[in-house]
């Protein structure tokens, strides 16, 4: 996340986007089949869907390239296209699982943690937590594991128009069970930010996405390539002292997700305005995105160019 | 209590790392942010931390925000009023 709201130009344009590649009625679809015949129907119909896309739209399959030629380099054509669509098919199963969730409920998910106890105790020094995520397995069902805290979660997350896929709370009545921070707004939302953690509350950011400026950002050798990551999370806890709790998804089952708390990292403050400072930081997180990725490399989804030059 | 500006441009360059920056070079009246001293979204992270450290003022939303951060001058009297009360 770059967290700017007004400084937009021509060089620092995002470069992702959180469109989904189906279609609003393609959505309501799944959405249908879930509540008629759960998970099992929806997954069956995904296979072929996903198949269509894969096979005829080249444009799909690029956005996936991206991040399979740095995993899996040198692969054959005919490997990438399998490869594709079975990253395609975690991602679609993904979806499904937290439209379930919303739908039909969070006991229909199970997550297995085994570091409650440590993020409670986290959580309850009172300095507040941000929670760094990335766009890897359902981060969405780990925060719907996580209402033990008892403490309100604060979202960063950006809704932009076009966007059709519900997250899973959205599929609910009642109101959100979290705080939406828009990144987009203005200041980037920091000063709700700042205020969250100040009362002791959670932040959730993730950690694998920009928003906004590059100005923000810090080049990182990740799968053999430089890329970009920001370090917008790690400045915010230099200036409030909030410890950062590095949590990762990955599913293990048709109904099952482990949820780990792969670090808790203590940014000093001081470290200036530049990059620089932040690097080590980031690195660590970088590192441990890598190993996910490494023991999990259908689930990493993130369908854009990390490792474009910086501009 | 009277905010000298002077003195909170200082603040503002040393707590910020600004780099060949004066107080001299600090328009009272010209924004902090987009234009004017150039800062950006995550410097009001810092921004709003070094308020509370030295003048122990919150700024507690955005819309608060919006009237502190318009200029120094603005940012002054902000810390004024909430001084205050």
């Amino acid at each position: 996340m770059g967290l700017h709201g007004s400084e937009k130009n021509t060089e620092d344009k995002r470069i992702w986007t959180s469109r989904s590649i189906g279609s609003y009625i393609q959505h309501q679809f799944f959405y249908a089949l879930i509540r008629i015949g759960g998970r099992r129907l929806a997954y069956f119909f995904l296979y072929f869907i996903l198949a269509y896309y894969v096979l005829m739209r080249p444009s799909v399959r690029r956005r996936c390239y991206f991040y399979l030629s740095h995993r899996f380099p040198g692969e054959s054509s005919l490997k990438r296209i399998a490869h594709g669509y079975r990253l395609y098919l975690n991602f679609g199963m993904v979806l499904i699982d937290r439209a379930i969730i919303g739908i039909l409920g969070n006991e229909m998910m199970s997550v297995s943690f085994n570091q409650r106890e440590s993020l409670k105790n986290l959580v309850s020094e009172g300095k507040g937590v941000i929670f760094l995520m990335a766009h890897a397995g359902c981060w969405q069902v780990a925060l719907s594991a996580l209402g033990y805290l008892k403490t309100r979660v604060n979202m960063v997350i950006r809704r932009e128009e076009g966007d059709i896929d519900r997250h899973y709370f959205e599929h609910q009545s009642n109101d959100t069970p979290f705080n939406i921070i828009d990144p987009e707004g203005y200041l980037g939302g920091t000063i709700e930010m700042i205020n969250a953690l100040k009362n002791g509350e959670i932040v959730s950011i993730m950690g694998d996405r920009i928003f906004g400026s590059l100005k923000n950002t810090v080049h990182v050798d990740f799968m053999g390539e430089k890329a970009l990551f920001p370090f917008s999370a790690f400045k915010v806890a230099s200036a409030t002292g909030s410890p950062i709790a590095l949590l990762f998804t990955h599913k293990n089952g048709a109904d099952h997700f482990v949820l780990d708390l792969a670090k808790v990292i203590h940014v000093p403050e001081g470290l200036g305005r530049s990059g620089e400072g932040y690097l080590p930081y980031v690195i660590e997180f970088v590192k441990i995105l890598e190993g996910y990725a490494e023991t999990h490399p259908f689930q990493f989804f993130n369908f854009y160019d990390m490792w474009r030059p910086s501009p | 209590m009277t905010i000298n500006m002077e003195e909170l441009k200082e603040i503002i360059i040393k707590e910020l790392f600004l780099e060949d920056i004066t107080p001299g070079d600090i328009d009272d009246n010209a924004p902090l942010f987009g234009g004017g001293l150039g800062l950006d979204s995550l410097d009001a992270v810092e921004l709003v931390v070094i308020i509370q450290k030295h003048f122990n003022v919150e700024i507690k939303d955005m819309d608060e925000g919006r009237v502190a951060f318009e200029s120094i001058k603005s940012l002054a009297s902000f810390i004024e009023e909430h001084q205050k009360s």
